[in-house]
């Protein structure tokens, strides 16, 4: 039998459709691409005042620790001790509005072609991400607004959890993109996969 | 091994990209012994059978340099701490 | 057949087919091969590693040493799996091995005969010399007669994967005892994963006949894995074996997802690779009956008790007709009750004590089985066995039986106690080997601890599963401990019945005897692990589950020495065999790591580009044209239109690093031997950076975008070990620094430009506002703008080729559309894509370091750079660099080498030797490190490491490369042969 791994690109993602077992899709991926996104890390002595300008400006707390604030629209994350990602789905100018806004105290670097955002849904997610993560994911310890930064795979994920539903957003470098792809696809076709594109 | 990142969590040792001893400091470059401390620093290590200090750094995570007290003959994790304190609340 | 009329836990309502050697069998839903096996009154089943000798089944579980056959056929074709864990499926293809031309007729059987010369040491005297005799006599010999299955011809069809699990408390074996504690921590509140190699849980309670409480033992286990599976806190993994215990907590497990199938479902693995982590473990493994050693002990029909045993309880199968017993201990006493509960016929208990417990003689009178106290067995007979000799009362006395039940007591199975160094520790009321100290947050319980009762197992693992979960915090309720109806079982030691007849099998599956033993103790092996090694005992695929013991034992018979004394060998990971493809996973072939394709990529690959690997990335290598006959060809097109015209190449696999803070200027001083806090915003500059021992450890371009904004490339090789080695600098050696550094590495496509044409090309893809003129974006400058129609751009005027060039950064999902744009505005300039072959024939041409002098043993001064380095100010690498031996003017340093005909090919790795000088280690000037045709000079060169190399431009050395027989002269020369003044790159 052919290997679902040798029907799949090696070097681009995968056409949108449905992958592996058929049937209702036990994990459903959504890509996009549209996604704004900065790293934002706090001039040395500036965290309190960073904090209070982001909070005063954004209306977001910015955590000490891998946890995420926001939302969809503008969602800040954390990433490592005062370093952040933040991301936006409709404001193409973020980084320079965070750079004029954060000027003196934060270094504010585009990222918004670093990455592709992966939506990774689905009954069966768990079980899928198990087959790469070697964090615990349990939904009782990896609680909504949890943020990883890890390997998946071999690939490196900015992972976490927006909200009380079961489901994860997976941010992973433009060029691991096909690779990863490939983790989700073959670790996730024994439940189906529903593949889709956003944005 | 599991290693307890102070940012991360506990993660897989696999995350890391280990470096060394972490009680060696980077001496005077403008003593005027410093090429003897620089070639200690560069190439004297202790090799204790028993707890140590080391360098690890969080490359698949925070990527943050670790302090990590690691006992090497049963690879017990005794304590981590960050290199550099986060930017911080000063000022 | 010898399948019982009723009891057992199979299917009788699923008859499956499968066949053995070619011969169609049925056996029932439930069986493993073995038992259907046994059931089809098939009794012969292998031949031995070494001496040919014809095997049966002798256990019912995975510590089997002889029933090892081939399971299915073609390229899923698996040798030396255990028949007694194969769990039967239907059409189930399995085949005997290690026998010629047919397992009842065995020609290599002759080597039985030769025995004397196969013993102990046999690896070590027979083969010492001559050396050449290894290839061509010994090991196509030995391949020949001895070893077990043949592997896969093809291609493993099946996938496997790897998963990972967290739980709280781990409990590894699903008998009496994992039972109970999986029940208590679970009923605590505890994440449970409770694990067992069996397709069925219960372990020994399936195969013994006890009650627990007024419930039949294999009811209950039926009863607590429902009530376990119907909590969401608990994962019950079946056919899943915990193999290792490795550090933190981390517990290695195979789980075979598909093995009990005739192929995977599809898209399912045949295997699965867990790393559970575990914050607290049970191990909850149970024990392994040992043999005793005889004379003929290895005859098809020679048995151990308690697999009898099973047979009849779990798997309704009779595993002979007429049966003795023999042993040293109260459980096999149960083992023969139950054969005999059954419907076999039971001659004879032979047990080595004299005194027996009134009990278990009663029981036996009640049932009519005549019972030998102080008997010992000394001989069998039959090709299966017909018969036994036992010596009784200073006599002996023939039994004909078809089965000999053997029991020499029980061993822990302590080997996951081990994996942590554990050593165990020698029990003498029991005979057995207990847990020594184990790995952190594992406890041992049940007959895994020495606890061989029913009842004890079950109070064992309550209190196990109970500390557990209160250790980790949950509150555990006074628990209620099942009761049982038996007590610890007692044993006399006993292993080797001393003067028996003929060879007493110690180890079957290495077939190593009591005399091989007796050998290596005359020959002075006295160390348990130079005795395994030296006789191969327990060193065979079930690593001497049931040979360990009595191994050593016997040993420390011969020695006196005691057994505690003696002590055992230690057992490592993996308890069972792993399959590699299970350790891989899906990370095989083109996965075994991460592929990184190029923002351009697909662009490439519609221009016909090859690829070539660098690290993960894929990049083009060269693009070859319709005719073009080799890459040489295509490559030498490629730079001659580069140097003609223009070319572009995309180099966004640099690694882009962003620094900004008010430390940024400073932070590159130190970090970087050149100085860079001087540099004008708009400009870029070489850098050179070392290790602290001196050593060059990185090169690139860092250009300062606005004062406190700079943007540093590195090689493509060293990207992520630069990075690493900033936050280095700035987290522990200069924490004051106010510098934030972030990779940019993926949101930057960058394509270079080069030739002089490029600034032709490049003026047409700036949009209007941005100037590209000499004077605006003069050398080494770097300005910020826009493209193709105000897309974000930063362009450098940088070259590694030598000409006129330009890198054009725009964020990375426009790359493809700016390689698109300057091959359209360069169309009408011939423009040429070009590889990493050309780029590299370039840099050699225009003398450029790479990362084939960037070896980690060479300085600075070493290749030519030694200038650049400041002596202002301290940086990485400094003090270090000053060494004598590094400043020595006797290092090999950077020069260019062309050939003194004019038309040899050069080779890199060949090393200098002064002209006439003998080509010895003593006479080594150096060597070559990077050689290419060059297209442009129209001869080979190249670039290399000599001895005062400036010093000896003109002077002529021979370069010698005895590996590929090259042994050539060479003219030293200075390392830029194109525009060795610069004129181009600034014009």
């Amino acid at each position: 039998m052919t290997h679902i791994l040798d029907t799949l690109p090696l070097t681009r993602l995968p056409a949108p459709g449905s992958y592996g077992r058929t049937g209702a899709p036990g994990v459903t991926v959504a890509l996009r691409e549209d996604v704004a996104a900065a790293t934002l890390v706090a001039r040395r002595g500036a965290g309190v005042r960073l904090a209070d300008v982001v909070q005063a400006r954004f209306g977001l707390t910015l955590s000490d620790g891998p946890r995420m604030a926001g939302d969809d629209a503008l969602a800040v994350l954390g990433t490592g001790p005062g370093r952040w990602l933040t991301l936006a789905q409709t404001r193409p100018g973020l980084a320079a509005e965070l750079a004029s806004t954060l000027d003196g105290l934060a270094a504010v670097t585009d990222q918004s072609d670093a990455n592709i955002l992966f939506e990774i849904n689905g009954p069966r997610v768990l079980d899928l991400l198990a087959k790469g993560a070697t964090i615990d994911l349990d939904p009782e310890v990896f609680r909504p607004g949890d943020v990883a930064v890890t390997a998946i795979a071999h690939v490196g994920v900015t992972l976490w959890r927006p909200g009380e539903e079961i489901a994860y957003r997976a941010l992973v470098a433009r060029s691991f993109a096909p690779a990863f792809a490939r983790f989700l696809i073959a670790g996730g076709a024994e439940y189906g996969i529903g593949w889709s594109r956003r944005g | 091994m599991r290693i307890p990142c102070p940012y991360c969590g506990a993660r897989d040792a696999h995350e890391f990209a280990y470096l060394g001893d972490a009680t060696v400091t980077r001496p005077d470059p403008a003593a005027p012994d410093a090429e003897d401390t620089f070639f200690d620093y560069v190439y004297l290590r202790d090799n204790p059978a028993g707890p140590h200090s080391e360098w690890w750094y969080h490359a698949s995570g925070c990527r943050q340099w670790v302090r990590v007290a690691r006992d090497t003959r049963t690879h017990a994790i005794l304590g981590t701490e960050l290199a550099r304190k986060p930017a911080g609340d000063a000022a | 057949m010898s399948r019982l009329a009723k009891g057992g836990l199979v299917d009788r309502a699923r008859a499956l087919s499968f066949s053995f050697d070619g011969k169609r069998y049925s056996g029932l839903a439930g069986d493993t091969l073995a038992s259907a096996l046994l059931a089809n009154d098939v009794k012969l089943v292998g031949r031995s590693f070494k001496y040919h000798r014809p095997r049966g089944i002798v256990s019912a579980g995975p510590e089997e040493p002889n029933a090892l056959v081939e399971l299915r056929a073609g390229a899923r074709r698996e040798p030396n799996t255990r028949a007694t864990v194969v769990e039967l499926h239907d059409g189930l293809i399995a085949a005997s091995q290690n026998r010629w031309p047919s397992l009842g007729f065995d020609l290599l059987s002759v080597n039985g005969l030769v025995a004397p010369f196969l013993g102990a040491g046999f690896y070590y005297k027979t083969f010492m010399w001559p050396a050449s005799f290894w290839e061509k006599l010994y090991e196509p010999v030995i391949r020949r007669a001895a070893g077990l299955g043949r592997a896969a011809d093809g291609n493993d069809p099946d996938e496997y994967e790897k998963a990972n699990a967290f739980c709280d408390v781990l409990v590894i074996g699903a008998g009496p005892a994992g039972l109970m504690a999986a029940r208590e921590a679970a009923r605590a509140g505890a994440r449970v994963i409770l694990a067992d190699e069996d397709f069925l849980p219960g372990g020994r309670l399936n195969a013994e006949s006890h009650t627990v409480g007024d419930e039949a033992g294999h009811a209950f286990a039926a009863r607590l894995a429902a009530e376990l599976a119907s909590n969401p806190k608990v994962r019950i993994m079946t056919r899943t074996t915990v193999f290792g215990v490795y550090d933190g907590g981390t517990y290695g497990a195979l789980e075979r997802v598909s093995d009990h199938l005739a192929e995977p479902a599809p898209f399912a693995p045949r295997q699965r690779l867990w790393r559970i982590v575990a914050k607290r473990a049970v191990l909850a493994a149970g024990a392994t009956e040992r043999p005793i050693v005889f004379g003929g002990n290895d005859r098809p029909g020679v048995m151990a008790a308690g697999a009898v045993q099973a047979y009849a309880n779990r798997f309704g199968v009779a595993a002979g007709k007429n049966l003795a017993v023999f042993a040293n201990n109260d459980e096999a006493w149960r083992a023969a009750f139950d054969a005999a509960q059954a419907g076999i016929a039971v001659s004879a208990i032979v047990d080595v004590r004299e005194t027996i417990s009134p009990a278990l003689t009663a029981e036996a009178e009640r049932r009519d089985i005549r019972v030998i106290a102080g008997g010992q067995v000394i001989g069998t007979r039959g090709k299966t066995l017909s018969g036994i000799e036992v010596r009784h009362g200073g006599t002996t006395e023939a039994l004909a039986i078809d089965t000999l039940a053997v029991s020499g007591g029980w061993s822990p199975n302590v080997h996951l106690t081990c994996h942590h160094g554990g050593k165990p520790i020698w029990n003498a009321d029991i005979a057995a080997f207990v847990p020594g100290a184990t790995p952190p947050g594992l406890s041992v319980a049940g007959a895994a601890r020495g606890h061989f009762s029913l009842s004890g197992a079950l109070r064992d693992g309550v209190q196990a599963g109970t500390a557990a979960a209160s250790d980790l915090g949950f509150a555990t309720a006074t628990p209620e401990i099942p009761i049982a109806d038996d007590a610890e079982p007692a044993i006399a030691a006993f292993w080797h019945v001393a003067d028996s007849k003929g060879p007493a099998f110690v180890d079957p599956q290495n077939d190593v005897t009591a005399k091989d033993v007796g050998i290596a103790f005359k020959e002075g092996f006295r160390s348990v692990e130079l005795l395994k090694r030296y006789t191969t005992l327990g060193m065979a695929t079930d690593q001497g589950k049931t040979s360990n013991v009595t191994g050593l034992a016997i040993m420390a018979e011969l020695t006196g020495a005691g057994i505690s004394e003696t002590g055992t060998t230690i057992f490592r990971p993996p308890y069972t065999p792993v399959a590699i493809g299970a350790l891989a996973g899906h990370h095989r072939g083109k996965d075994f790591r991460p592929t990184r394709p190029t923002p351009t990529h697909e662009w490439a690959a519609e221009q016909g580009a090859v690829f070539v690997e660098t690290g993960l990335w894929l990049r083009a290598q060269y693009f070859p044209r319709p005719g073009e006959a080799d890459w040489l060809t295509t490559v030498n097109r490629e730079v001659s239109a580069v140097r003609a015209s223009v070319g572009l190449i995309d180099v966004s696999t640099f690694g882009k690093i962003d620094l900004q803070g008010p430390d940024v200027g400073a932070f590159l001083d130190r970090v970087y031997i050149n100085g860079f806090s001087a540099l004008a915003v708009g400009k870029a500059r070489y850098g050179v950076m070392l290790r602290e021992d001196g050593m060059v450890m990185d090169d690139g371009t860092t250009a300062r975008l606005a004062p406190e904004h700079y943007v540093m490339t590195t090689t493509t090789a060293n990207a992520a070990k630069v990075y690493q080695h900033l936050e280095f600098c700035l987290q522990v050696l200069w924490p004051e620094l106010d510098v934030a550094i972030a990779s940019v590495s993926e949101q930057w496509a960058q394509i270079a430009l080069a030739g002089p044409r490029s600034r032709d090309v490049l003026a047409r893809v700036v949009d209007d506002s941005v100037d590209v003129s000499n004077e605006a974006l003069p050398y080494m400058g770097a300005i910020i703008g826009t493209v193709m129609g105000g897309i974000p751009a930063r362009l450098f005027r940088l070259s590694f080729s030598g000409e006129l060039g330009y890198e054009i950064a725009v964020p990375a999902r426009h790359g493809e559309t700016l390689a698109r744009a300057l091959m359209a505005a360069g169309a009408e300039f011939g423009i040429t894509p070009y590889g990493t072959e050309a780029l590299g024939v370039m840099r050699i041409e225009k003398g450029h370091v790479s990362g084939n002098e960037l070896s980690g043993q060479t300085t600075a001064r070493d290749l030519g750079l030694g200038r650049m380095a400041s002596t202002k100010k301290d940086y990485v690498g400094r003090t270090m660099a000053g060494r004598p031996g590094l400043t020595d003017p006797e290092r090999p340093t950077f020069v260019g080498f062309k050939p003194v005909d004019g038309t040899s090919r050069l080779r890199a790795g060949a090393h200098f030797l002064k002209v006439g000088a003998p080509a010895d280690t003593a006479n080594d000037e150096g060597y070559m490190t990077s050689v290419c045709y060059s297209p442009t000079l129209q001869h080979w060169i190249g670039l290399g490491l000599l001895k005062r190399g400036p010093e000896r431009i003109g002077e002529r050395v021979r370069a010698y490369d005895p590996v590929r027989g090259g042994d050539i002269e060479v003219e030293v020369c200075a390392p830029g042969f194109v525009d060795p003044d610069g004129e181009k790159l600034r014009g």
